[in-house]
């Protein structure tokens, strides 16, 4: 459309048009509902974790236009320098990586600390549509074209899940799906991957700590263990169902006011928010999300090379499984994990990751103008 | 390398991103479907578990009754304190960047060995049972996780040096204990009253069993003797309930959400317990027990003839019962049961003694029920009198005695000659004792009360005691003849009120908190007919003025110089004890000032003014004694403040102060005892 109109002249004219606002909106919006849900969930406390997180957004925003302002071809120039350093970073968790709750996933202090494993969910979608791009190109095909990007998603997965991490490790795996997916891949090849995935869970399933295996109990009948594993998975249903037609209103929610819903801020900032807001508000936010996944998928449709597509393949993957797997395990569809949902979640890694993928997206969309 | 030099054709590509649109919508509107399902279908049923989360019900104790005096002081009443609550099973939370949060399971985590040391520091044990008994408790919820979920009482009434280290260490402690205010009974006037308004204790587990229907709860205070246990129902009131909003930690929520608390179901108020008024009077009551508490031990009642009201109700030693608000260390406790003194027990109802000479009047009265007997023929007594190959002693040689100088002058022989001739049979004492209240509880129903004993030829054949001499020893109040000082003034206050056996109340009624009457006492005769003839009354009532009046008289030295007085002293040989055969215990009796368990049982029991007797007073020392001398000036002490305080000179014909007590054979004493009521004809000897 803007091809038609033709570039404005001045600069402000020119970046006002290479921005994609619809994805500025949509993110806008889902981040002001994060904050004044996490002021609710902090009990109207401002100070702390609100002002940290605006910090992030803050960072978090300037990020995205920047990664918005780097043509996008600069990023494919560093895809596997970038893959590279962040399986570096993978490596070295284990060895001075900090432990937070007993697990060890951080590199820095406990005050500024980054999540490797957050990074490396864009930066393997990035290589990894570097790589596809560049086989589609070569015009290979058949099995042997996988075995390299499978093993640019294990390794990866495999340090995370080694931390440990399973919700992250399978994260990195539901993400690459889409991505691999979207080549000229055959239906049986992908059915057999998918196949082999399932196999190879089941395999992994004895292997699984107790903690885990725990985990998959609880989900499938959390009442069992109500005093214990249970608690948090029942308090936040019941914080859901508490939200009703219209919610609670903010801060009157009684679960999250009172204390009883557990990790309000990382795991479970829906419960507090559907409580609060009720079906209404839950509908909202889901369509904000949906919004911005199907638009993902539009950009990536309308990309202007396969490298692009993928890009932006991964970023909607990124946002739908975060998505589906955070509120799916408050609605207690899966069972528990540490996945954070976008801009809801207090914690810098995640408005940093989110970021990350907003920038590359609008990145994209910039690049639909382009004639060449 | 491959760059990215020109637009790819993406036209391939479409059915997969068509795919994965359709994918993306299905599982949204899945998420929404099962959102609509959670929050609208379902969205009641949570709001109820929600609402089962905050809300939490606590029971509201009400305020026990208090009691008073006649004349309204209180003797029991309620002062605040603080209560001491465990969770054995808290939910653990820890404290996070904005407050406390719940550990990521909200686990319930069950006291640490740490915590529950760190707590039984923080308290004042009196002893290492105080300590052992606390611990036990903690124990007990630690093992018990259905009972240690909730707040259960683990310690009452903590002093205030407690109560604020706790609350300094609450942030190390808080998810297991919680301190709740709740009150204590207090007695202002300690052990003045102890034994009447008794005092309180722990429920015992038997008793919470048995009484499951009186919804007690484990650890409830109840009370254990005296008023406090006899009319416990009264003065326990009903729990009432508050409904509170808490939080996670079950704690009361500060800001609670305004829906929270619409949400509370309604709260039932508390129904406190009813106020007692006694009929004792206080004033009374404390001339009669620091009369008393010269003596080591004894007892005293104050009863008013005509009603059964008691007055005062005194026994010695007593101990202050704010002292079992408290725990009491063992070795106190252990000091306390092994004293001679008994401490713990009543000696007005709770003990039974030998009546002594104070059991002529029965004696007395059982003899002029014989058809055969003559109350002025005269008895030669010589110091004393041979029976069976025994010796039954006197005190002194009386030389002659009818019946009327026999009481004056305490004459046994008198009676045992009686007994002898068996004009006093065991059988014809015991049915004039029983129908004058001995041998059965008075029916005043507080502490225990004794029956006492009053032998008949089957009980002393049962018992294999049956000798003659028994007859002879029962006559003087001897032998297997034994009664409680309430006995006692229930016989007196029958003499001298012309024959009507009285029961004995100490409750005058009782109100509810807002003053409802809710009871009243009525003087209640145990018979309609008086039990003793008129006659027979006036002659022995005529021995008993005598007693203290005449110079004979085995009070006469004990005389009121403005009050007649009419009673009879009584000197109950006890000798020395051999009751246990522990060599330590004996050593203790030696070590207290003042004991002598060779010394007899003192008893005085007299009633006044003579001439209308209004109040009947015994009283009885332990090993004090002679009773003229021991237990005579404390009857006088308590006469003397009743009469000169309750009654105007003009209600009564009182002695001029001073003037001397009228002498037999003189006309001025007709002249007193006309005034007194007594008939002038047939004086003593």
């Amino acid at each position: 459309m803007s091809g038609l109109l033709g570039q404005p002249r001045d600069t402000w004219g020119r970046v006002r048009h290479s921005i994609d606002w619809v994805v500025v909106l949509l993110a806008f919006g889902m981040i002001a509902l994060a904050l004044i849900n996490l002021n609710s969930a902090g009990k109207g406390d401002w100070t702390g974790r609100v002002a940290t997180q605006l910090r992030w957004v803050a960072l978090g925003t300037g990020i995205m236009f920047a990664v918005t302002a780097i043509d996008y071809r600069v990023i494919y120039r560093v895809a596997y320098a970038t893959y590279t350093f962040a399986v570096g970073l993978l490596i070295l968790v284990p060895l001075v990586g900090i432990k937070v709750n007993g697990a060890r996933r951080w590199l820095g202090t406990i005050d500024y600390r980054i999540q490797p494993s957050e990074l490396m969910k864009v930066l393997l979608v990035v290589a990894l549509a570097r790589y596809l791009h560049d086989v589609h190109a070569k015009e290979v095909r058949g099995m042997r074209t996988l075995v390299i990007p499978f093993a640019m998603v294990l390794v990866p997965a495999a340090l995370i899940i080694n931390q440990p991490d399973l919700g992250t490790g399978v994260m990195i795996l539901l993400v690459a799906f889409p991505v691999l997916s979207v080549t000229r891949m055959h239906l049986r090849t992908m059915l057999g991957a998918g196949l082999a995935g399932l196999i190879s869970f089941g395999l992994g399933w004895r292997y699984l700590a107790d903690y885990q295996r725990k985990r998959i109990d609880v989900w499938l009948d959390p009442e069992l263990y109500a005093d214990d594993e249970g608690y948090q998975t029942i308090q936040a249903i019941i914080s859901v169902g508490n939200g009703g037609f219209f919610g609670r209103g903010v801060d009157q929610g009684t679960q999250n006011v009172l204390g009883f819903l557990p990790e309000p801020f990382t795991d479970f900032p829906f419960a507090v928010y559907a409580e609060e807001w009720g079906f209404v508000g839950g509908a909202m936010a889901l369509t904000l999300y949906l919004c911005i996944t199907l638009w993902s998928i539009n950009i990536a449709s309308q990309a202007r090379d396969r490298f692009g597509a993928l890009l932006c393949t991964g970023v909607a993957a990124l946002f739908f499984w975060h998505v589906v797997i955070n509120i799916g395990m408050v609605l207690q569809l899966v069972p528990v994990s540490g996945i954070t949902l976008p801009f809801f979640s207090a914690g810098g890694s995640n408005v940093l990751t989110m970021m990350i993928g907003l920038g590359i997206l609008m990145s994209v969309s910039r690049s639909r103008q382009w004639r060449s | 390398m491959i760059g990215l030099r020109q637009r790819d054709d993406l036209r391939d590509l479409r059915p997969r991103f068509q795919a994965m649109v359709l994918v993306v919508l299905l599982v949204f509107l899945g998420l929404l479907g099962r959102l609509c399902q959670i929050q609208i279908l379902e969205g009641d049923h949570y709001t109820r578990r929600a609402e089962r989360n905050f809300i939490d019900v606590v029971d509201v104790e009400a305020p026990r009754g208090r009691i008073f005096d006649v004349e309204g002081r209180p003797v029991a009443t309620n002062r605040p304190a603080y209560t001491l609550y465990v969770t054995a099973w808290a939910r653990f939370m820890r404290d996070g960047e904005a407050g406390v949060v719940p550990t990521p399971e909200g686990k319930r985590i069950v006291m640490d060995d740490e915590t529950r040391d760190l707590i039984a520091s923080l308290i004042d044990f009196v002893d290492a049972a105080d300590r052992a008994e606390f611990i036990a408790r903690i124990e007990e919820l630690r093992a018990d996780e259905l009972e240690g979920k909730y707040a259960q009482i683990a310690r009452r009434n903590l002093d205030w040096d407690e109560f604020a280290r706790i609350q300094a260490r609450l942030d190390t402690i808080d998810p297991w204990v919680e301190i709740r205010e709740s009150s204590k009974r207090y007695y202002p006037e300690s052990q003045l009253v102890g034994f009447v308004t008794g005092h309180m204790g722990n429920i015992g587990p038997k008793t919470l069993e048995r009484s499951r229907h009186l919804n007690y709860r484990p650890g409830d205070r109840m009370g254990k003797t005296g008023i406090e246990r006899q009319w416990e129902n009264y003065l326990r009131g009903r729990l009432g309930r508050r409904a509170r909003v808490v939080d996670a930690r079950r704690r009361e929520a500060q800001d609670a959400p305004r829906e929270a608390i619409e949400a509370l179901p309604e709260d039932t108020d508390p129904i406190p317990g009813q106020d007692i008024y006694l009929t004792l009077d206080l004033d009374l009551q404390r001339v009669a027990y620091d009369a008393l508490s010269e003596k080591l031990a004894g007892g005293v009642v104050v009863m008013e003839v005509k009603t059964g009201k008691i007055l005062a109700m005194v026994s010695v030693p007593a101990l202050d019962p704010n002292l079992y608000e408290q725990p009491i260390p063992s070795a106190q406790w252990q000091a306390w049961a092994k004293s001679p003194l008994k401490p713990f027990i009543d000696k007005t109802v709770q003990e039974h003694f030998f009546p002594g000479s104070t059991y002529k009047v029965v004696s007395a009265i059982a003899a002029l029920s014989h058809p055969e007997f003559d109350p002025d023929e005269l008895i030669e007594c010589q110091g004393y009198i041979k029976y069976g190959g025994r010796r039954f002693r006197d005190t002194h040689v009386h030389g002659e005695m009818n019946l009327e100088s026999a009481i004056v002058e305490s004459c046994n022989t008198y009676f045992y000659q009686l007994a002898v001739d068996n004009i006093l049979s065991l059988d014809r004492m015991e049915q004039v004792a029983r129908s004058l209240g001995l041998g059965e509880r008075s029916g005043l129903g507080l502490n225990g009360e004794v029956r006492g004993t009053i032998p008949t030829e089957e009980f002393e054949a049962r018992e294999g005691t049956y000798q003659g001499g028994v007859r002879l020893n029962s006559a003087i109040g001897q032998g297997n003849v034994k009664a409680t000082v309430l006995q006692l003034a229930v016989l007196y206050a029958a003499i001298a009120n012309g024959g009507y056996v009285m029961t004995p109340y100490l409750v005058d009624h009782i109100e509810t908190n807002e003053g409802k009457l809710v009871f009243t006492s009525q003087p209640q005769r145990r018979n309609d007919q008086p039990v003793i003839d008129p006659v027979d009354r006036e002659r022995i009532h005529r021995g008993l003025v005598g007693v203290v009046n005449h110079e004979d008289g085995t009070a006469y030295s004990e005389r009121l110089p403005n009050i007649v007085v009419a009673g009879k002293t009584g000197t109950a040989q006890v000798g020395r004890e051999k009751r246990r055969v522990d060599p330590e215990a004996d050593e203790q009796e030696e070590q207290i000032e003042g004991w002598d368990t060779t010394q007899d049982h003192a008893w005085f029991a007299a009633y006044a003014p003579a001439g209308s007797p209004s109040i009947v007073v015994v009283a009885m020392v332990e090993h004090g004694g002679i009773g003229a001398d021991a237990a005579a000036p404390i009857v006088m002490k308590v006469t003397n403040h009743y009469i000169g305080s309750t009654l105007s000179e003009t209600d009564v014909p009182l002695r001029a102060y001073g003037e001397p007590p009228p002498l037999p054979g003189q006309a001025r004493r007709d002249e007193a005892a006309a005034r007194a009521g007594i008939p002038t004809s047939g004086a003593a000897p």
